[in-house]
């Protein structure tokens, strides 16, 4: 399950980056694509504005198949207060550009990635490849709600992958 | 009338005496630039612990507030701490903060203000959240 929800995140910053390398953050003195796994990163109060935090919620299988398959749910959250310049007037056209980058590098094709094991990394190694697929469902957009000064939005999307032998 | 290090001062002496002890603020080392592995929670980074003291909790049957000299709070943002002056304000220092550690137990900073006189900070005073035990 963790290989599908790793490669989902490295499909959706890669396809990020390329769409819009100005939608960055900066998490720990380091520049990087505007996207992050909460359960990754350090407990925090402080939501990160323009970028998008994904966190894994519900976790279902169906084990009718060969492989039993693993449906698991992200929810994408983000939020932004505008730019300072326009005194935040334009936060929900920002917010709608927000919109418009997930839903193009989500519906990009192919709707699926090779499952990638990046465990090795821990170790110096090179992720490897595996033998089945990564694919996810359309995108449920929330509604926009306000967050003091900033507009929000959090959209759920199902991510399904076969969980092969000896996987953990 | 008092000046702000003379209130700086008295508010020092204060801390010292109600409690006085040194709570350490866990800051993590800047992260590896393009390292997929950090943003995969596969590496953690290096932690560095600074002293920040004298401290004390604002109600003793409390860990909600920890009240903290202002000095403390400048030795860490000033040059030599460290830190290198990467941090222009204490507020962003306490937001990049890992926590603040308190006999072992590492409390998660939910907010800090700054407590002032005479046009300076004396003391600062974080919201803490203890881990769930």
């Amino acid at each position: 399950m963790q290989n599908a929800k790793d490669t989902f995140y490295e499909v959706l910053r890669g396809r990020l980056a390329a769409l819009n390398p100005d939608r960055t953050i900066v998490l720990r003195g380091v520049t990087r694509p505007g996207v992050l796994v909460e359960e990754n990163e350090l407990i925090t109060d402080v939501a990160e504005p323009d970028c998008f935090r994904m966190r894994w919620t519900k976790t279902a299988t169906d084990a009718n198949g060969a492989l039993p398959m693993v449906i698991q749910q992200c929810e994408i959250s983000y939020e932004t207060a505008g730019t300072a310049t326009n005194a935040g007037m334009d936060r929900g056209r920002m917010l709608a550009a927000m919109d418009g980058e997930l839903l193009a590098v989500l519906k990009e094709a192919p709707q699926n990635a090779v499952k990638v094991n990046y465990a090795g990394l821990a170790f110096g190694h090179a992720a490897v490849s595996m033998q089945t697929n990564v694919w996810w469902s359309g995108v449920n957009f929330g509604p926009e709600t306000m967050k003091n000064d900033r507009v929000m939005r959090t959209a759920t999307i199902e991510v399904m992958s076969f969980q092969e032998a000896g996987e953990r | 009338m008092a000046s702000k290090e003379g209130v700086e001062r008295i508010a020092e002496t204060a801390l010292r005496t109600l409690g006085g002890w040194t709570a350490m603020l866990r800051m993590p080392a800047p992260a590896s630039a393009g390292s997929s592995a950090e943003e995969l929670g596969l590496a953690t980074p290096q932690f560095q612990d600074f002293p920040l003291g004298p401290a004390t909790f604002r109600k003793a049957e409390s860990t909600a507030k920890l009240l903290v000299a202002a000095s403390a709070v400048k030795k860490i943002i000033g040059a030599g701490s460290g830190l290198d002056g990467q941090f222009d304000s204490a507020d962003v220092l306490f937001e990049e903060a890992a926590g603040v550690v308190v006999d072992g137990v590492v409390y998660e900073i939910t907010d800090s203000v700054a407590l002032s006189a005479e046009g300076g900070e004396y003391c600062w005073c974080l919201s803490l959240k203890a881990p769930v035990r």
